[in-house]
C-alpha cells in the first residue's frame, strides 16, 4: 500500500445539504474524520488528531484531503450551466476497493447482465469500438464515442435507444459520465461517481447528477440511480481479490475493457495505488 | 475426506440440492468453488472466480451446457474453456481463457469433488442414502464428541442408526451430510433429522465452551 501519491487528492466526505453542527463522523483513508458546520455555518473537517483539514464545497458535496492538495478540485463546467437540475443521490456503502468502484462505473459491457432491461438487455451485448486516451494537458483519462443499446437509458427515456457515452477520470476515485440526454439531443446529461475511500477495501459512493429533466420527480430520479448502484454493489462485493489488481497477469481484459486498461495504466503511472494490489497473491 | 498421496475427494453437496440449470458455491479444502449442473444434468466444478474481472462464478447462471459469469456474461464449458464473450459476439475466445476445473463424481445421491488427483474413486455408502445436509459451527473433534464416535479415514461417523459424512469448511464450520438406511421409513427419517439437529446443538455448545477456555 502506498498512500503518498493519493493523500494529496480531494475526496468527497459528505453532502453540503446535510451539513450540521453535530457533524458526520466518517473516515478518510483509514483516518477518522468529523465533517460539521462551525458557529458561522461554514464547513469544517477535522482529522483524527484534531487537525483542521482543507475544505471545498462543490458539486453538492463537501470535499477534503488528508494531505496538501497541489491542484484545485477538478472542474465540471456543466455544474454552472443554467437550466440543469442538480441531484444529490446520496450514499451507497460498498465493501470493495474505491478503485474497483470507479472501474465498474467505466464499464458498459456489464449492462445487459447486471442492469438487465434498464441499461442493457440481451441480445444487445456487443461493445463497439470506441476511443480512449490519456489527455496529457489535463492529465485525465477520457473515453469517447462509446455507444450502447439501452432499453431504458434514463428515467426520462421511453423505450429503447442507442445511447452515446463519454467518460472522464479527473481524479483517482472520481469519474464524470456524459450521456445522451433524451429530452435535449444537443446536450449531454452529466452523471458523476464520487468515491470516498474509507479504507483500501471499503468505500462510500456518492453519485451526483446534473440533468436536463424537468419532468421526473426527485424521488424517482434518486430511486433510479439507487437501483443501479445497488445492482453494481452485488458485483463489487463479490470480486476476488477485493483490491484492484494492477498485475497484468491477474485478470484478462478484452477490447471492450480499453477504458479500464487506460485507467489502470494511469493509476500506475501516478502511483495511485491506495486500494490496488500490485503483485499477484 | 478420503486422502491418498495424490489428492482427496470432498463430499461437497447432495445431488438433490443441485437441480439441473443451477449453480451453488461450495468448498474443497481452503478453496471456494462454483458447483453447477447443466440443463442436461451433468455436474461440474470450477474455481469460484471468473478470470476476466475476478467475479465469483457461483453468482452466475447456467444455460444449456455452460456456466456464465453474472458480471459480463462470459460463458465456460464443463472443461473450463471460455465459449463466449458477449461484448464481442463474433470472437472465438482463445484457448488461454479458461477457469480451473476439478474432477467431479456423483454417486448414491452425493456429489464429490476432487482436490488434486485422487488415485481412487469416492467411498461407497454401503446401503445408506443421503437425508439432508446441515452446517455445524464446530470442528470435527466436537462433532465426534457429540456423536460419541470417531470419523473413519473416509470422514464417515457411525452414530446409532445414522451416518454422518463430514466436510471441513472454513472458519470453524463443518458441512455434515446426514445418511440413513436406504429402506428407512418416514418416521425413521424424521427421527434421524431431529437427532442430527440435537447433535448440532451439542457440538456447537462444546465448540463454544472450547473457545472460552
Amino acid at each position: 500500500m502506498t498512500m503518498q501519491a493519493m493523500i494529496d487528492e480531494w475526496y468527497p466526505v459528505g453532502l453540503i445539504s446535510q451539513l450540521d453542527a453535530g457533524g458526520r463522523r466518517t473516515a478518510l483513508m483509514g483516518e477518522p474524520i468529523l465533517v460539521a458546520s462551525d458557529i458561522d455555518g461554514k464547513a469544517k473537517v477535522t482529522g483524527g488528531n484534531g487537525r483542521i483539514l482543507p475544505v471545498r464545497l462543490r458539486y453538492g458535496h463537501v470535499w477534503s484531503s488528508l494531505g496538501d492538495p497541489k491542484n484545485e478540485l477538478f472542474p465540471i463546467p456543466e455544474a454552472d450551466q443554467p437550466g440543469r437540475r442538480f441531484v444529490d443521490v446520496g450514499v451507497v456503502r460498498v465493501r470493495c476497493s474505491p478503485l474497483r468502484a470507479v472501474e465498474n462505473f467505466l464499464d458498459i459491457a456489464h449492462f445487459p447482465f447486471v442492469h438487465t432491461d434498464i441499461l442493457g438487455a440481451e441480445p444487445h451485448t456487443e461493445v463497439q469500438n470506441y476511443k480512449v486516451e490519456i489527455r496529457e494537458d489535463v492529465d485525465e483519462v477520457w473515453a469517447t464515442q462509446v455507444k450502447f443499446y439501452q432499453p431504458q437509458a434514463a428515467k426520462s427515456a421511453s423505450g429503447g435507444i442507442t445511447t452515446e457515452y463519454m467518460y472522464r477520470v479527473p481524479a483517482p476515485t472520481c469519474s464524470v459520465l456524459y450521456k445522451t440526454c433524451p429530452p435535449r439531443p444537443s446536450e449531454w446529461d452529466v452523471i458523476t461517481l464520487f468515491v470516498q475511500p474509507l479504507a483500501e477495501d471499503i468505500c462510500d459512493v456518492w453519485p451526483w447528477m446534473a440533468l436536463f429533466d424537468d419532468e421526473t420527480s426527485l424521488t424517482d430520479l434518486i430511486h433510479f440511480q439507487q437501483t443501479i448502484f445497488l445492482q453494481d454493489r452485488s458485483i463489487l462485493e463479490n470480486q476476488i481479490p477485493r483490491l484492484l489488481p494492477l498485475d497484468p497477469g491477474m485478470e484478462i481484459p478484452t477490447r471492450a475493457d480499453l477504458t479500464s486498461i487506460a485507467y489502470r495504466r494511469w493509476l500506475k503511472r501516478h502511483n495511485y495505488t491506495y486500494g490496488a494490489q500490485l503483485v499477484a497473491q | 475426506m478420503l486422502a491418498d498421496t495424490t489428492g482427496s475427494w470432498t463430499p461437497v453437496a447432495l445431488s438433490a440440492d443441485l437441480p439441473a440449470g443451477t449453480v451453488n458455491p461450495a468448498r474443497i479444502a481452503t478453496e471456494s468453488i462454483a458447483l453447477w449442473r447443466s440443463d442436461s444434468g451433468r455436474v461440474a466444478a470450477s474455481a469460484d472466480r471468473c478470470p476476466h474481472r475476478g467475479m465469483r462464478l457461483s453468482h452466475g447462471f447456467v444455460r444449456g451446457e455452460a456456466i456464465s459469469c453474472i458480471y459480463h456474461g462470459w460463458s465456460y464449458a464443463q472443461a473450463g474453456n471460455c465459449l463466449r464473450i458477449p461484448a464481442h459476439p463474433g470472437l472465438v475466445p482463445p484457448e488461454t481463457i479458461r477457469v480451473v476445473t476439478h474432477a467431479v463424481e456423483e454417486a448414491d445421491g452425493v456429489i464429490w469433488v476432487a482436490f488434486g488427483t485422487p488415485a481412487s474413486i469416492p467411498p461407497k455408502l454401503d446401503g445408506f442414502v443421503p437425508l439432508r445436509s446441515l452446517t455445524i459451527l464446530a470442528m470435527t473433534a466436537q462433532i465426534e464428541a457429540a456423536a460419541g464416535a470417531v470419523a473413519n479415514s473416509e470422514g464417515l461417523i457411525e452414530s446409532g442408526t445414522i451416518r454422518l459424512l463430514l466436510s471441513t469448511q472454513h472458519e470453524g464450520e463443518t458441512l455434515v451430510h446426514v445418511l440413513v438406511k436406504d429402506d428407512a421409513d418416514v418416521a425413521t427419517r424424521i427421527t434421524a433429522s431431529r437427532t442430527a439437529e440435537n447433535l448440532r446443538r451439542t457440538a456447537e455448545d462444546l465448540q463454544g465452551k472450547g473457545s472460552v477456555q
